[in-house]
């Protein structure tokens, strides 16, 4: 039985590239303007999932986006990497969500389409890393989630065991289908594109979708769906200071001991 | 006019900057002390196209084009040369075979071509030298169906690993054109020589003694031979001998700035030095000059000009490309003092490929006639 899969992506800044992200404490966002973008790297791992899904059950491989117009960008990448089709939801309404008006929107976009199985997400994004998307999209879509997925197994066309990382080790859940799954950079390494498919990927139909495409109830989605509030914002500087402890190691023992000590970290 | 390039060229620079860094870089240094041919690597960029990027659909590839080529050998070389200079030498050989070739050649021999599984040399340069086809030797005569060639290629890329050769002999009193597949007799590749730089791509000898191949292995008209052979090292060899020189300049830039931002010196980094500064400016300049130069020159490919009427650009790019591969690995060196040439910090190695760029589709000096020749004309 096919099995249609709907991969959410988010273009997140290069990671080459964050250490310069900056700061804007008065809007409280992070400034990405004018840095190379790219597909956050796990919604890459969710994309390359669902194309092995997709050779061994057939079916359609959906990519989703919501962001601004440069987004698109990030679709064209996943056609090139043999999704079927995309889907850009780019409306002003929709800026300035946090997590929760994200994943209503995205969930109005996959409530638009006539059919899905499943939905697959990175874990978390390496911009702002909240990990929140993917349980709060399947609450508004009311279908199970499994986050930390490290591995997918099919036991039947509608029934899969995943290994979902579990502190320091894993655990096996079984899940029905339809659901959504966030999966881990370890559950697999994605391709790169053909030549062929990056030519074939202009070929390819990205919908371009705003909030009355979707039927969004605009108070809930964007700046004005997200409950969200940034308070304040800082910059985290790390600093090192090495110490070199001397002596016999019985006395280094014991000085290590007693800084650890005072430092509070015993 | 517009200086973007498109979305499927985009995409294709990051796809084979990734495959560079997970494929090359971890690896470069190991793959140049071995010194052998890459023939895994090639064959995983064969499995993304990238091989066949200039080869019609029609015959196995993706026609994506001459700029798009550029860019790929420009990525390649940034992290390991060799790689990049294989989508020169390698595919020289399949230019020819497209545009010169009989139908049963392209769609018996270009279809493996692409996937790797067949790789092609091309033979023109002997002994008494490459600039001048008057000193040619090797010759092919008429003997029934059979063309009989006896000569000895020297200095040939390819020869010690390849499958197939477009070989260049004296018919007469011109040149022509053959095709010759290893394991035909008389046909010896004796040796591999011992070059500095381009370690992963070999270079022999061809040596050819009674060598007997078909009537139908000649390739275009008899007596057209040098055209081919020029036309297919202008549009692949010099093109990709300048994508060459400009992955090689760009790696060693990188690796300067990196280096620059991270030593200190005088309680700052020495980045912060106007001094290290200027020669920064210097190859950031000259790396965006050669850039252009390249991307013109493979532009105009597209555009359908030929390798002769893009004579001028094609030697511009490749006299400034190879020229500044060496002066930014020698000024990466000056920046990083004493580590500069330690092995592990990879530009002695680049310095090393530069090196073989200088004589390589066409000494710098032909290059400079081409250019001068034009101008005075």
């Amino acid at each position: 039985m096919p099995c249609d899969i709907v991969v959410c992506m988010k273009q997140v800044p290069h990671p080459d590239y964050l250490g310069k992200i900056s700061l804007d404490p008065t809007r409280g966002t992070i400034n990405r303007e004018g840095m190379p973008a790219v597909i956050n790297p796990g919604d890459r791992n969710a994309l390359e999932e669902a194309l092995r899904i997709r050779e061994r059950f057939s079916g359609r491989v959906i990519v989703l986006t919501m962001g601004p117009p440069q987004a698109r960008k990030a679709l064209e990448e996943a056609l090139a990497r043999d999704a079927d089709t995309a889907i850009h939801l780019c409306d002003q309404a929709f800026a300035g969500a946090d997590t929760l008006a994200t994943a209503q929107a995205l969930a109005c976009g996959i409530g638009k389409l006539e059919h899905f199985d499943l939905v697959l997400c990175g874990d978390a994004t390496i911009d702002s890393g909240t990990g929140q998307v993917a349980v709060q999209l399947a609450e508004f879509l009311d279908l199970p989630c499994i986050t930390g997925a490290e591995e997918l197994t099919f036991e039947n066309e509608r029934s899969l065991l995943v290994k979902r990382i579990w502190e320091r080790g894993y655990i096996k859940v079984r899940i029905k289908l339809p659901a959504v799954i966030a999966v881990t950079d370890k559950i697999n390494q994605p391709r790169l594109p053909t030549v062929l498919g990056i030519m074939a990927a202009t070929q390819k139909e990205i919908r371009s979708w705003n909030a009355a495409d979707i039927s969004a109830d605009v108070s809930r989605v964007g700046l004005s769906g997200s409950p969200t509030r940034v308070s304040q914002m800082s910059e985290f500087h790390a600093k090192r200071q090495g110490e070199i402890l001397q002596g016999s190691p019985e006395k280094v023992v014991t000085l290590a001991i007693d800084r650890l000590g005072k430092l509070e970290m015993l | 006019m517009d200086f973007s390039l498109t979305r499927e060229q985009e995409i294709l620079r990051d796809t084979v900057r990734e495959f560079a860094q997970r494929e090359l870089a971890p690896n470069a240094l190991a793959l140049d002390e071995k010194g052998e041919f890459i023939r895994d690597i090639v064959k995983k960029t064969a499995e993304l196209g990238l091989v066949g990027i200039i080869t019609s659909k029609e015959y196995g590839g993706s026609g994506m084009g001459h700029l798009a080529r550029m860019i790929a050998i420009e990525e390649f070389s940034r992290v390991y040369a060799s790689l990049g200079f294989f989508f020169q030498t390698g595919q020289i050989g399949m230019y020819i075979l497209e545009n010169f070739g009989t139908e049963e050649m392209k769609k018996k021999y270009l279809p493996p071509l692409c996937q790797a599984d067949l790789i092609i040399a091309t033979a023109l340069t002997e002994s008494g030298g490459g600039s001048d086809p008057s000193t040619m030797t090797t010759t092919a005569e008429l003997a029934g169906d059979e063309y009989v060639i006896n000569g000895r290629k020297v200095m040939i890329s390819l020869t010690p690993v390849c499958d197939l050769a477009v070989v260049v002999a004296k018919t007469g009193d011109r040149f022509s054109a053959f095709l010759v597949e290893r394991g035909t007799p008389g046909l010896d590749t004796p040796n591999r020589e011992n070059y500095p730089g381009l370690r992963g791509e070999p270079v022999g000898d061809l040596v050819l003694t009674n060598c007997r191949v078909p009537k139908s292995n000649l390739i275009g008209q008899e007596g057209r031979g040098l055209a081919v052979a020029i036309s297919g090292i202008g549009a692949m060899g010099r093109t990709g001998v300048a994508g060459v020189g400009l992955g090689i300049a760009e790696g060693c830039y990188e690796v300067a700035v990196k280096y620059a931002k991270e030593r200190e010196l005088y309680g700052k980094p020495i980045a912060e030095l106007q001094a290290i500064q200027y020669m920064l400016v210097d190859s950031n300049l000259e790396i965006e000059a050669a850039r252009w130069l390249c991307y013109y020159a493979a532009w105009l490919l597209d555009q359908g000009k030929s390798p002769r009427d893009a004579g001028d650009e094609i030697a511009r790019c490749k006299l400034y490309a190879c020229n500044i591969a060496s002066q930014v690995a020698l000024r990466a060196i000056q920046i990083m003092g004493g580590y500069g040439t330690i092995p592990e910090y990879e530009i002695v190695r680049r310095l090393n490929d530069s090196i073989e760029l200088f004589t390589a589709a066409g000494t710098q000096e032909i290059m400079k006639n081409t250019i001068g020749r034009s101008i005075v004309s």
